[in-house]
């Protein structure tokens, strides 16, 4: 699904939601933050440098992690080495290290096991660090993929559909957590469909649908867009016809801001 | 030397206690002297051994020593990185030929080319990590099995190799407490090596690629470098076996060798260093020691298989984290430390 001519921006500090039908151009965004794919026209900034071409791996390492939607753990992994794994870019040892085992890679080993134990405790999973990831039930499993994300000290977070699959209490639990991380100094930007989530924690929202912005602003402004809720409920009457029309691929008309198509 | 286990001292709640050993055993060179001290012993007990046991079955232990050094590379690429590699005797063809053409033509001391033959298949374990850019899975596999028969086809027709006749007037050079030695150590590496971020960052890559790189893991980096480590492994195998076999000729190399090896690492299961050892023991030792029905041995080696791949999947020690299971067989509890990871299920 193509993202045509949107233009947003995620302020420091703040939870960001961007909100939209399925198919809108979401994951899109993420996906060109993230450097997966590549924008046609636009550029992608984060403070002063920019991330077009940035190949993905390196994205750690500026300072931005991310859950998936799907939950992608190292599942034959245990917790603790998954959340070890997440630190990977705050650590430097290679293969040298690895075998001569000398004093600067033992200590760097023991300051990852600290900070991958403080992250497991701050998600309420250090009890299991020895689990493998794959026996845990799914909540936990979020939570895990949380908890890798924030050991490498990100400045900002981007959840992929962290509600997916919760019960009302892992909601509420999970909205606290948003605000625990925002409060730590942590930016977070989501992509979320639950409305009562989105709606408690965030500072702004923007919604997309057939991949442009429609809307953009405070929660309660969002909620009262008349195109945002024509977007998700479609209008009563005579439109309703329309809304079975199928969808149609957007031209590639290149506006201002970040135009992306999905591949390469 | 120290593993590192991942407790870490109390100021985390959760976090369990630490065993602390005596200071001054954790020091480094401490450590380095214990580890040169094991293998003295090693080349102690072997040459003892030697001495001792009939030459026939001390080929065998020789063999299944080279063999070990050969597969625990093949698990590093295959079983912890997870990239499917169907022409690893091509490494070993690489660094038994090298090594070979430094004793003879150039007259190379024996450690020097041992050490140049895993370095040339080195380099060309670097040349076949490319196309795992582009493939994976059994497209990967392909590709590795064609460049094996490259490297079968160029050592046939090459006249440094002397060709199909084969390359011989090797001096035999290799003995029972060397390549024990060297096997120890080949093991204590490939260990250090998984105990490591950079053993993580592997295991990252055959677990799930797209998640390792929002990780912050190259994943492109290390498969490379698990080919080149993989190869330089297989590299000095083939030196050894060229200086104890004194006559190598590139049929030696082929397909079906890459099998074999590939079976050590599965039947042990893949990704896990002592499942490989076991594995390659066993599918050493076992066509040898079968020889007495020698009509029917390939028979029952492939029966064995079968019965194996479909009683256990995961290979004879897949899925078994082995502090646990000694500690369990000896009765003395589970381990505290926090266990990284098992053995890789594979694929």
């Amino acid at each position: 699904m193509a993202v045509d001519g949107v233009s947003m921006d995620v302020r420091q500090g703040e939870i960001r939601a961007l909100i939209g039908p399925n198919g809108a151009g979401k994951s899109t965004i993420f996906n060109l933050v993230t450097g997966v794919y590549r924008p046609n026209q636009g550029t992608i900034r984060f403070g002063e440098r920019s991330l077009n071409g940035v190949p993905p791996h390196r994205l750690a390492g500026l300072g931005i992690a991310r859950t998936f939607q799907n939950i992608r753990l190292f599942s034959s992994l245990s917790l603790m080495e998954n959340v070890l794994i997440g630190a990977h870019s705050r650590g430097r040892s290679g293969l040298a290290g690895a075998v001569f085992r000398l004093p600067p890679f033992r200590q760097e080993e023991e300051n990852l096991s600290l900070q991958a134990w403080e992250a497991l405790a701050f998600m309420g999973l250090d009890q299991k660090a020895g689990e493998l990831a794959k026996n845990l039930p799914y909540g936990e499993q979020r939570r895990l993929e949380i908890a890798r994300a924030l050991v490498s000290q990100p400045r900002l977070l981007l959840l992929d559909e962290p509600a997916a699959g919760m019960n009302p209490q892992e909601k509420s639990a999970l909205m606290e957590t948003i605000r625990r991380i925002r409060d730590t100094g942590i930016t977070v930007f989501l992509i979320e469909h639950d409305m009562r989530v989105v709606m408690g924690i965030s500072d702004r929202v923007a919604v997309l649908n057939y991949g442009k912005k429609i809307a953009d602003g405070l929660p309660a402004e969002v909620r009262e867009d008349a195109g945002v809720i024509e977007a998700y409920l479609g209008t009563g009457g005579k439109r309703e016809r329309r809304r079975t029309r199928p969808v149609v691929a957007l031209p590639q008309v290149a506006l201002e801001g970040g135009a992306g198509h999905a591949g390469n | 030397m120290s593993t590192v286990d991942n407790s870490v001292s109390g100021a985390v709640p959760g976090a369990p206690a630490p065993r602390r050993q005596p200071a001054w055993l954790e020091l480094w060179p401490v450590q380095a002297l214990l580890f040169l001290a094991l293998l003295v012993a090693v080349w102690a007990v072997t040459e003892a051994l030697n001495l001792v046991i009939p030459a026939y079955q001390g080929q065998i232990l020789l063999f299944t020593g080279i063999n070990v050094i050969i597969t625990l590379g093949l698990n590093l690429i295959t079983g912890v990185t997870g990239q499917l590699s169907l022409g690893h005797a091509a490494f070993m063809a690489i660094g038994a030929y090298a090594a070979a053409i430094c004793t003879v033509s150039l007259h190379l001391p024996f450690a020097l080319a041992l050490l140049l033959g895993g370095l040339v298949a080195a380099l060309f374990g670097v040349v076949l990590g490319f196309p795992t850019l582009r493939l994976s899975g059994d497209y990967l596999a392909i590709a590795t099995l064609g460049f094996a028969e490259i490297v079968r086809v160029v050592n046939t027709n090459l006249k440094i190799t002397n060709g199909a006749i084969g390359y011989y007037g090797i001096q035999k050079r290799v003995d029972l407490p060397l390549v024990a030695m060297l096997a120890v150590a080949a093991v204590a590496a490939m260990a250090w090596l998984e105990n490591s971020r950079n053993g993580r960052a592997m295991r990252s890559v055959r677990e799930d690629e797209i998640a390792a790189t929002a990780s912050g893991v190259n994943t492109t980096f290390y498969k490379i470098q698990a080919f080149a480590v993989g190869a330089f492994f297989a590299g000095v195998g083939g030196g050894l076996y060229a200086h104890t076999t004194t006559f190598i000729q590139p049929t030696d190399f082929g397909f079906l060798k890459s099998v074999e090896q590939l079976s050590m690492v599965v039947l042990g299961g893949m990704g896990s260093i002592a499942g490989t050892v076991l594995g390659t023991i066993v599918l050493t030792a076992a066509p040898e020691l079968l020889r007495f029905m020698s009509n029917y041995r390939m028979l029952v080696y492939g029966a064995t298989l079968i019965v194996l791949m479909i009683f256990r999947p995961g290979g004879l020690l897949g899925g078994v984290d082995l502090r646990d299971a000694v500690r369990r067989a000896l009765m003395l509890g589970r381990s505290r430390t926090v266990r990284t990871s098992v053995g890789g299920d594979g694929q």
